[in-house]
């Protein structure tokens, strides 16, 4: 931890780094100029979530350290707000979404009044059994949520400025910008938080909570701050997800799985640093879309490792794909014992050892 | 009235096997400190061993009761040996992480064994049930229970009358002390998680043919096993116990009074109600 606080009190970013981040955002405005395969920029509407959803969780787990398990309560509601909103009242997203934000800011001070008071592992439980309750009241509360069959939307309404319109949301490419907006605002967010006071006050807090309170620091304000940031994020990312997909249900976008998934993009990537998350959904979304597509079972029989007609080999063809979470697994139990810093920090570690060695 | 007999039974005898849950949440708990997130993908994995011996070599899951124990045991005390072991004095935020990584890791292995369908174990008397003035008792439940029974009761004459169980109970208390007088804290560790793990693993051999079988399923109990274990105060094994019975009851009374529905949100939000007014539990100043 005390690594990323040295490396966060850093001011301004390195003339390099800027430079690195200004051609990824070039190449990505451009990449469905010349990409115009429908699964890759799906691909990249699922990297672009994961950032979204990644950076967020940061903000409150890796910043305030405060390790919410919950985090699918608030993409459900932004999932569910638009879309109830959508389907029931004919009220386009565009508008949907910032009600979405409004509800999610209700329910985070509600949960964060009643969570904040518990510290530590009790802290994680509680946001648990939170998600939980509104898991299976989306479930129980037929009239609104429509239960366990969820809310299908038919069609998006075209978005029209003025009369124009500026999009019909017929193919995937509104979604890639909407969704490298959106990305690119939680970095934004995430660097405005760090290099701002209230960066440091988040910090104070995670380091060592009674010693922020001594030096004046309310604990209740900026924890709720932070959760309050993050949850306005994440639920963006649910809204923009139950519109992508066209479908909203309990299981999907407010499972326990899904809170998880959410605290692991930081984790692997790396906790409590900028570009952490970014790193943490390079790393996951391929991998774990390699197993879901067969991909790796394919590398396999390619190698020659195992024959595609053995046992094993139908065996792996048949159930490798439906077990992509295992890569989660793997991953975090890798990250934690071996590089408690995650990809990035250890990748960090390994190029300054290389340099090093040159010098 | 009937009706509240009815399934103030069927609460308490459903309850016995949560307490088993609880228990083994709480002595891994009360001896490391660390909070096992893994503990209902263990269950799992008990379930499908019963599962596999039943629908295999059509051992009775009763009967294979026998087999989960030492199974799950070296299962659990691997576990800790290789992984729980390295993280003792980490950050309770990264050993909740680890034990989530290794549940991922279990319920996904599951899933690729044996396909994410749902398992039913049908046994000649899973739907049987025995009258008792009145009220009837599912067999099943009512037989589990007599086994819950019997193994809480070995279980603490082991863990009060034995050197082992002493050792056990002493680390639990302050680790450092222990080691002063002589108790090999990592050995009780990897036991105090092999206990653990197949008490988990033999509630889940025994709720098998009352329940789907499906490689998701750990995920509830192990929500359900923390709300018991806090419940009752962590660490104490007579509050597990308590808290098992209390949970199992409270389930039951709501689903019958309230809707079947709703009735885990009323066990979530008793939970919330003990960590916010009483974080100590039930039985929160004993320990063990």
């Amino acid at each position: 931890m005390r690594v990323t606080l040295s490396a966060t009190a850093r001011r301004g970013a390195s003339p390099l780094g800027l430079g690195l981040f200004a051609a990824a955002v070039v190449v990505l405005l451009l990449f469905p100029q010349f990409v115009k395969s429908p699964y890759a920029l799906h691909m990249m509407v699922l990297f672009f979530l994961s950032v979204i959803m990644g950076e967020s969780w940061n903000i409150l787990g890796g910043y305030a350290g405060q390790y919410s398990v919950g985090h699918s309560a608030y993409f459900g509601v932004g999932a569910y707000t638009t879309m109830i909103l959508m389907t029931a009242k004919g009220i386009p997203p565009w508008f949907g979404v910032w009600v979405g934000v409004v509800v999610v800011v209700g329910v985070a001070l509600i949960i964060g009044s009643i969570c904040f008071r518990l510290r530590g592992p009790y802290f994680v439980l509680a946001s648990i059994a939170v998600a939980e309750i509104m898991r299976l009241s989306a479930f129980n509360l037929k009239e609104l949520t429509n239960g366990a069959e969820g809310i299908l939307a038919v069609s998006v309404p075209p978005l029209t400025i003025g009369g124009t319109v500026i999009t019909d949301f017929l193919s995937k490419v509104p979604f890639y910008y909407f969704g490298l907006g959106l990305a690119l605002l939680t970095i934004a967010v995430t660097w405005v938080v760090e290099h701002s006071k209230l960066g440091y006050f988040f910090q104070a807090i995670r380091e060592d909570q009674d010693a922020a309170h001594s030096l004046g620091i309310s604990l209740t304000l900026y924890k709720n701050i932070a959760l309050v940031i993050s949850a306005i994020l994440t639920s963006l990312a649910g809204s923009y997800y139950a519109v992508y997909v066209g479908f909203v249900d309990p299981n999907t976008v407010l499972p326990l799985d899904l809170s998880v998934q959410i605290v692991l993009i930081s984790i692997i990537g790396g906790i409590g640093t900028l570009f952490g998350p970014v790193v943490g959904a390079l790393v996951l979304v391929p991998l774990s879309e390699a197993l879901r597509s067969n991909l790796i079972t394919q590398a396999f029989f390619s190698m020659g490792l195992v024959s595609q007609d053995s046992k094993v080999g139908i065996f792996l063809q048949e159930n490798l794909a439906h077990a992509h979470v295992l890569i989660y697994g793997i991953l975090v139990v890798i990250v934690i014992l071996f590089m408690p810093e995650g990809v990035l920090g250890f990748v960090t570690r390994l190029v300054q050892k290389i340099t090093r060695r040159d010098a | 009235m009937i009706v509240f007999l009815q399934s103030l039974m069927s609460g308490v005898l459903i309850g016995g096997v949560y307490a088993l849950i609880g228990i083994g949440l709480t002595i891994i708990f009360g001896v490391m400190r660390v909070i096992n997130f893994a503990h209902g993908d263990i269950l799992m994995i008990g379930m499908y061993l019963t599962y596999f011996l039943f629908s295999v070599f059509g051992i009775d899951p009763f009967l294979s009761v026998a087999i989960c124990i030492p199974v799950m045991f070296a299962f659990g005390a691997l576990t800790q040996k290789f992984f729980i072991n390295r993280m003792l004095g980490a950050l309770p935020q990264n050993q909740i992480l680890l034990t989530i990584g290794l549940g991922l890791i279990m319920s996904n292995t599951i899933m690729l064994l044996f396909t994410s369908d749902y398992k039913i174990l049908t046994t000649s008397y899973s739907s049987g049930s025995v009258d008792l003035a009145g009220i009837s008792v599912s067999q099943p439940l009512a037989i589990s229970f007599f086994i819950t029974a019997a193994i809480t009761a070995a279980l603490y004459w082991f863990l009060m009358k034995t050197d082992i169980g002493q050792a056990i109970r002493a680390t639990a208390q302050d680790r450092e002390a222990a080691q002063l007088m002589g108790i090999n804290v990592r050995w009780t560790s990897i036991l105090a998680f092999g206990i653990g793990s197949a008490l988990a693993g033999t509630a889940g051999a025994l709720i098998s043919p009352t329940y789907y079988i499906f490689p998701q399923v750990g995920s509830a109990f192990t929500l359900k096993a923390f709300v018991i274990t806090v419940l009752g105060g962590m660490g104490s094994i007579v509050g597990a116990t308590l808290g098992g019975i209390i949970i199992g009851v409270t389930e039951s009374m709501s689903a019958v009074y309230i809707s079947s529905g709703w009735k885990e949100v009323v066990v979530y939000v008793l939970f919330l109600l003990v960590l916010l007014f009483k974080p100590s539990g039930l039985m929160g100043t004993s320990r063990m």
